[in-house]
Order: C-alpha cells, then sequence, then structure tokens
C-alpha cells in the first residue's frame, strides 16, 4: 500500500512542478500575487510529495518488501539495515528519486532564503521567482523519469507484474556495501543538484531582464557549496577505490570519474570568472555560459554513465532513456542560446581587459585552461562513440591519454594559483611585481632547482627522466604558491596587528575572518598545491611488486620485506572474510603485520561475490599497500597452492587527503562571508 | 585626444587577447590530436579483430569477448595467464598472454573478459598489458537490463554504479 502511496504522490508531483511553472509565469506577468503565492507553495507541495515517494521506498526496503522489483535488486534480508537504506541510490530508477527529492529540497530551501521582506517591497524584482520556474522544469524532467513512462527507467516503487512470492532480494553489489560508498554519492549528487540553483538564478536573471550582478550574489553560497561537495565527493569516490578496488590507485580516468570530474573544473572556473564580474562588471556573457555548461555537465554525466552511450553508437540510438536525457540537453542548449541572445545588448560588458599582465587576464587564462581540460576529457571520453561515428571503427583512449594531456595545463594552473591572488588588477607594474613577486618567484627558483638536484641524486632505476622534470617543476610551482601565499598572510596580518595593537598571530586570524572569502580561497590554494605533491609522489614513485607467494614465502618493494604467515578466516554478519598475517620488514626489522583479504557475500540466488579488503599500513604521509588475488579452495592452507600477491609502496599519498581536507577548510571559511547587501536580499517578485 | 590613446591601448590589447586565444586553442587542438595519436587504440570484438588481422598488426588493441571454454591455463608462481577469447557467436578466437599480472577475479570458461596489448598477427595472439573480467549483469546500472555487448569501458575490479 506503501508503494502505491508513492507512485501516486510522484505522479502528483507532475501536476505540481506544471503548476509552479504556469502560476509563477502568469502571476509576474499579470501582477497577480496571489498566483506567484500559488506557485511558491507549490514548490514546497512538490518536495512534500517527492518526500512521501522516497520515504515509501526506503520503508519498503527497511520491510523487505521484494514484490517491489528495486527492493528484489537492490536488497536482501541478511542486508545489514544500514545498507537497507543506502540501497535507496544503490541502482538507477531509485538514484533518480534520490536526486529529484535532494533538487526539490533545494528548490524549497530557495523558497525560504527568498521570501518577502516588508522593508523593500520596492526594490523587489521576479528574478528569484523565474529561478523557481527553471528549478521546477528540471524538477519536471527527472519527475517523469521516475513515473516510468521512458522505457529504460522504471518507476522505483513499480511491483512485479503477477503476485510472484519472493522470499529473499538479490542483495546490493557487494563493492558498495562500504561507508565510503554509502557517503560518496549523495555527496556527489548534492554537488551536482545544488549546481541546478546558480544555473536557475542565472537564467531567472536573463528571463526577468536584470542582468546586473545580483543574481551571482544570490547564488554565490549554492555554488561554493556545490564546489565543496563535489570536492570531496570525488576524492571519497577515489578514497573508496583505493581502499576496495586493489589496484593502489584512486583515479583510472573511466567514464564515471570523469563525468564528476568535468563539472568540477566548470564549476572551479566559474567561481573564479564570476569574480571578475564583482570587480571589474567584465565577463558577463562568459558567466551565464560557464554556470549553464557546470550545470549541462552534471545532465551530460549522468546521461553518459547512465545511456549506455559509451558502450555503443547503437546502444544509444536504441536507448530511451539516452534520447529523452538528449532531448532534454537539447531544450537546455537552444533555452540558454536563445535567452542570452535576446538580453545580449545588457549583457555587454563596459570594462574590457587592459593587459595580458593583469589579474583579469590571470583569471581568464585559468578559466581558458579548465575549460580546455574538460574538453580534452570529455574528447577521450566519448572518443569510442566519435571514432565509431565517424569511421565506422570503434576506437578507445587508455589512461595514458588523460594522463599526457593533464600534465602541462595541470602544472600552468599551479602557478596560476600562486599568481592570481597577488598579481594586481588593470596591469602589472614594476613595483607590484618588486614588492609581491621578486621574492617567491626567487624562492621557488631556488627550490625548484635543489628539487632537480635532489631527485636525479636519489634517482632510483625505474624512475624517468620527465618524472623528475616534471617532478622538480611541481616543486617549483608549490614553493611559489605557499610563499606567495605566507607573504600575503604575513603582510596583511602585520598590519593588521599593528592596527589593533595584537601580536601577528591574531593578527593574522583577524585578517583571515574579515576577509574569509578572499582568505578562505587562499587556504583552498594552499590544499590545491599539497594534493599536487600527494599527486606527484603517488604517480611518480608509486612501486609495485606482483608474486605469488606460498605461506612463509616473502616479497619485496624498496626496502620493505613483506613475509607471509598463516592464513585466517573470519565469519560476519553478511559476509565471510579469508586473509593472511604479513609481517612486515623494513632493513630485517620487523616493523609492523597487516592483514590483507578478501570478502565473500553469500548473495541470495547468485551465488557467492568477493572483494578484495586490501591492507593499508602508514608510514608518515607513505603507504604501504597489500591486495590479494583470487584464494585457492584449500585456504587457508596454501602451502602447495601459491596465492597472487600485488604490493604497493606509495610514496606521500596520504598528502591527496590532507590536501581535500584542507581544500574543504577553505571553501567553508569562504561560504560564511555573505556578499548579498542586506536590502538586495529578498528578489521575488511583489506583483 | 587621451580616448584615442585609451581607443589604441584597447585595441591593442584586444588584439593581443585573440592572438593568445587562438595561440592556446591551437595548443589544445594539437594536444588532444598527439595525445590521441600516441593512445588511441582499435577496440574490437573478436571476430572483428580477426577480419583485420592485417590492419592491426603488431598495433595496440582493446577486444572484448567471452573466455573460450577450456581454454585458460594459470601458472601461478609464473604470474602467466594464456587463453583464448571468442565472440558471442564462436565465429572467431584469439589466443590471449599475459605475464606479471594477477589473474582477474570472476575469470572462468564463457565469463565477459576484456583484453588490452599488443596483437600479433602471425601467430593470432595477443600479449596483453591488461585483462578484465566483468561483473554480473545484474550489477548494470540500468534497469532495464537489456542485453548488450561487453562494454570497452567496463571494467571489472572498478566498475561503479551510478555517478
Amino acid at each position: 500500500m506503501i508503494a502505491e502511496i508513492g507512485q501516486a504522490t510522484i505522479w502528483l508531483a507532475l501536476f505540481s512542478c506544471f503548476w509552479t511553472m504556469i502560476a509563477i509565469f502568469l502571476g509576474t506577468r499579470y501582477e497577480h500575487l496571489g498566483a506567484v503565492q500559488s506557485g511558491r507553495n507549490s514548490v514546497i507541495v512538490t518536495f512534500c510529495l517527492i518526500t512521501t515517494a522516497t520515504f515509501a521506498l526506503v520503508y519498503s526496503f527497511l520491510t523487505d518488501d521484494f514484490s517491489l522489483f528495486y527492493v528484489y535488486e537492490g536488497s536482501s534480508l541478511k542486508q545489514p539495515v544500514f545498507y537497507k537504506i543506502t540501497a535507496l541510490w544503490g541502482k538507477m530508477s531509485g538514484s533518480l528519486l534520490f536526486w529529484l527529492w535532494l533538487l526539490t529540497l533545494f528548490s524549497a530551501v530557495v523558497v525560504w532564503q527568498n521570501r518577502q521582506k516588508p522593508s523593500s517591497l520596492e526594490k523587489n524584482t521576479p528574478l528569484a521567482d523565474y529561478a523557481l520556474i527553471t528549478l521546477a522544469f528540471v524538477s519536471l524532467f527527472f519527475v517523469v523519469l521516475v513515473t516510468g513512462l521512458i522505457e529504460g527507467v522504471r518507476n522505483p516503487l513499480a511491483r512485479f507484474p503477477q503476485d510472484i512470492i519472493r522470499p529473499d532480494g538479490l542483495g546490493m553489489n557487494p563493492l558498495l556495501q562500504t561507508p565510503s560508498m554509502a557517503i560518496h554519492p549523495p555527496l556527489l549528487y548534492i554537488g551536482f543538484i545544488s549546481l541546478t540553483v546558480p544555473f536557475a538564478f542565472a537564467m531567472g536573471a536573463l528571463i526577468s531582464g536584470n542582468v546586473s550582478n545580483l543574481w551571482l550574489h544570490l547564488s554565490r553560497r549554492w555554488t561554493l557549496f556545490s564546489w565543496i561537495t563535489l570536492t570531496v565527493g570525488i576524492a571519497l569516490g577515489g578514497n573508496w577505490a583505493y581502499q576496495e578496488l586493489g589496484w593502489g590507485g584512486y583515479w583510472a580516468w573511466d567514464p564515471v570519474e570523469n563525468a564528476s570530474f568535468m563539472p568540477w573544473l566548470l564549476c572551479s572556473a566559474y567561481l573564479h570568472s564570476a569574480m571578475i564580474q564583482e570587480k571589474r562588471n567584465m565577463l558577463k556573457i562568459w558567466n551565464i555560459i560557464l554556470v549553464s555548461l557546470s550545470f549541462g555537465f552534471t545532465i551530460l554525466g549522468t546521461f553518459i554513465t547512465r545511456s549506455g552511450i559509451i558502450s555503443s553508437v547503437h546502444a544509444f540510438a536504441q536507448s530511451q532513456v539516452g534520447g529523452f536525457f538528449a532531448f532534454f540537453l537539447v531544450v537546455l542548449l537552444a533555452g540558454t542560446t536563445f535567452l542570452i541572445l535576446i538580453r545580449s545588448n545588457k549583457l555587454k560588458s563596459p570594462n574590457q581587459i587592459g593587459s595580458l599582465l593583469s589579474r583579469e587576464s590571470a583569471f581568464v587564462l585559468n578559466n581558458w585552461i579548465l575549460v580546455a581540460l574538460t574538453a580534452m576529457i570529455l574528447f577521450g571520453t566519448l572518443w569510442p562513440i566519435i571514432s565509431e561515428a565517424v569511421t565506422q571503427q570503434k576506437m578507445a583512449v587508455p589512461e595514458a591519454y588523460f594522463n599526457q594531456i593533464v600534465i602541462i595545463p595541470g602544472l600552468i594552473l599551479l602557478l596560476l594559483t600562486g599568481i592570481g591572488p597577488i598579481i594586481s588588477w588593470k596591469t602589472l607594474t614594476l613595483s607590484n611585481f618588486n614588492r609581491v613577486f621578486a621574492k617567491p618567484t626567487a624562492i621557488s627558483i631556488v627550490s625548484g632547482l635543489l628539487a632537480l638536484g635532489f631527485f636525479f641524486v636519489n634517482r632510483e632505476i625505474e624512475t624517468s627522466t620527465s618524472t623528475i622534470v616534471l617532478s622538480a617543476l611541481c616543486v617549483l610551482g608549490s614553493v611559489f604558491v605557499i610563499t606567495a601565499i605566507v607573504e600575503e598572510f604575513y603582510r596583511g596580518g602585520k598590519l593588521r596587528a599593528k592596527r589593533n595593537q595584537v601580536n601577528l598571530f591574531s593578527g593574522m586570524l583577524r585578517l583571515l575572518w574579515k576577509n574569509r572569502r578572499r582568505y578562505g580561497g587562499y587556504i583552498v590554494h594552499i590544499g590545491i598545491v599539497i594534493l599536487y605533491i600527494g599527486i606527484m609522489g603517488s604517480k611518480g614513485y608509486d612501486r609495485l611488486a606482483t608474486e605469488s607467494l606460498t605461506q612463509g614465502q616473502s616479497i619485496k618493494v624498496r626496502n620493505y620485506e613483506f613475509l607471509s604467515g598463516n592464513g585466517f578466516q573470519e565469519r560476519h554478519e553478511n559476509f565471510d572474510l579469508s586473509g593472511i598475517n604479513f609481517e612486515i620488514k623494513k632493513n630485517g626489522q620487523t616493523i609492523t603485520t597487516m592483514q590483507p583479504a578478501r570478502a565473500f557475500y553469500h548473495t541470495a540466488g547468485q551465488g557467492d561475490q568477493d572483494t578484495i579488503e586490501s591492507a593499508i599500513h602508514h608510514i608518515g604521509l607513505n603507504n604501504l599497500y597489500i591486495a590479494l588475488g583470487p584464494l585457492p579452495s584449500t585456504f587457508p592452507n596454501y602451502d602447495d597452492e601459491p596465492i597472487t600477491v600485488e604490493v604497493y609502496h606509495n610514496p606521500l599519498i596520504n598528502l591527496v587527503w590532507v590536501g581535500i581536507a584542507v581544500m574543504f577548510i577553505g571553501g567553508w571559511i569562504a561560504i560564511l562571508e555573505s556578499t548579498v547587501p542586506e536590502t538586495q536580499t529578498p528578489q521575488t517578485s511583489n506583483a | 585626444m587621451e580616448n584615442k590613446v585609451q581607443n589604441y591601448h584597447r585595441s591593442s590589447a584586444r588584439v593581443k587577447i585573440l592572438l593568445a586565444s587562438l595561440i592556446l586553442t591551437s595548443t589544445m587542438i594539437y594536444w588532444i590530436v598527439t595525445g590521441v595519436k600516441n593512445t588511441s587504440v582499435h577496440h574490437f570484438t573478436p571476430d572483428q579483430l580477426f577480419l583485420n588481422a592485417e590492419n592491426v598488426d603488431r598495433k595496440g588493441v582493446q577486444v572484448d569477448g567471452l573466455i573460450s571454454e577450456g581454454s585458460s591455463h594459470w601458472q601461478a608462481t609464473e604470474l602467466k595467464l594464456t587463453f583464448a577469447v571468442r565472440d558471442v557467436e564462436n565465429k572467431a578466437k584469439i589466443n590471449v598472454i599475459s605475464t606479471g599480472l594477477v589473474r582477474p577475479d570472476n575469470f572462468h570458461d564463457g565469463g565477459n573478459v576484456f583484453v588490452q596489448g599488443v596483437y600479433h598477427a602471425d601467430q593470432n595472439l595477443i600479449r596483453a598489458t591488461k585483462v578484465q573480467t566483468k561483473c554480473a549483469s545484474k550489477y548494470d546500472a540500468a534497469d532495464a537490463s537489456n542485453s548488450k555487448e561487453p562494454s570497452v569501458n567496463d571494467k571489472a575490479t572498478n566498475t561503479r554504479e551510478g555517478i
């Protein structure tokens, strides 16, 4: 019964989305406040309806209602309660429902944030109301998807056609039954979906004709919020891959990863170009294009990963869900282009870039590189389809393509991370150069040369010359950024300390708090530097050894020896764990033990599934990592049948996670600063 | 006079920016073209590879197919895996040899397999640098489990669902 209620509420949401669009549009046009208010209320109603459907599905999971397709395919009796809840987004139609629920939640928050304040009614414009129309339009797309009208996506609350009794479900993919996989997808969804809000405000600005900087101010926190959650979501995905997949890495450039990375790149570009519009009243059209692209790529990413388009061009042609996504993308593209064209006169920027050596130029170059990276990654991701369509012969690019294309732009971006904050607006003067550039430039060049010498002196036979040169450049860029930012902090903190008669540390803290947006951004940049160093160490200097071992044999990586001991088996609630005790020695001395294992999930009617449970040991910033290959039938005895073991030494890999944490902290500091003048806060119409 | 000077500086900056944009765009296209040229590999099913054997002799290829029944042999101590990959209709078989790699999970007769390596037409053999099996179809992201060929981008041990 509860499932039927959920189904009904999804259908009702279809009408409430329509009503939001019609009521607000007509109410604004004919200045009918009641209609506009009704449209806003309808946003809340949609949220309540989709919340009901979502809870109906969660309830069905918790009560093991295997008469529902979705519950049968994604859960089982033995599945822990926690994973019965996370099964909500474990497969396609449920994850779309979850997506829709978040979107309607954010739409309701936008209604609440822009509720009317009587003090400034005269200044109201319908910008926020038109943003609600856009949000309702996007919601409508997802509502249609989850109704089950589109072939390829079943209604998540649909039951089996006949009254077949299913005593148990198939169970969730064991790979997804880890805490990080429970957090990673919702964070990515939140990041993706919250990008709809800045896009909606941009569309609101275009529809209403108020193309001032107001839409940027109103959506700035949403954009930062998206960026932060995407950053953490992507990093958690990498962390999950590192722990669960057993290949010792965290990034493989697969289409799903690329689909999340491309909106992040575009969002990062938009965050920077928005500053140019705020400070110099430039790049108005570009910002609308960027925010639209950021949002469009969240839809494109979903389209790429869910439509089967990557598998084959023919699968795309046959798949109605792919066609529906493509239709939606075309509508978005056409709509945005049309609105930009009709407002093109108002979008002309009064100012222009005066010099190539200016902050504006640095930001534009940053934007260009981020967008170019997105284009190159998109091209590589879609290359199988493009090549098949053009040459009738499917081709693919492996990881090497992506690794090759990101290195140089990545290093330029790193330098810009230091240049952008300290270069002056309009044009770089000699005095500005001497004041802020001389020291970081000199220190970074010396550091780069020292690093080059260090890497050559300590060179291992496997290390290529290009790795050494690129590492030295990475060190040079990183030192430049850190020196530039630290000097900026120091100079500002010293001034504030003098002015307020406090010590330097307090001065710097006050400086940070008074300019949270700016200095929060600098902290993000420091996080990026830490991340770069982590990537340099873990990608450039990782070492792998693969061997088949029987009990008592050992394997070596660098100066670490991994001695295989006895096998063990443990029984857990919904899986059995089989692993090996390894004794780890460094220069002959035992330093620790590690227990890599494999988990065997007994899922109903589907046979056993097993996952790799890698063992990771932290030594400072470095990791030792062990993954086991398939186990013999005689296990825990493996005296006669050897087990293949992969061991890794991953230098500096912990800096990857530290860098992400610092970026997260910096992002939240920046988000705390409000940029909306109090008088401009209410933006709903006074129709 | 001052306006004229300002306009001159503006148009000069505009030309510089236009030139910079052209250089940057050309660089991006160059990166894409050289990147694709250096790394791109043909993707085949076994029967397609068999038909194009001479064109891709000693070149990088990717093959999606099924593990031919009774063909696999694993020598654990040498980390040497040999097997044949066939297409669904069993029209063609390609021999595969990999050394130094872990035998993937779920590696069994008739299972989906993805192979990347260099093809040697004279021996009808791929010397593999990557061998991956595919997860059970029940974990495909799409609800409508339309049968499809194994994907160029599906991975056995790192398939992720959704985004």
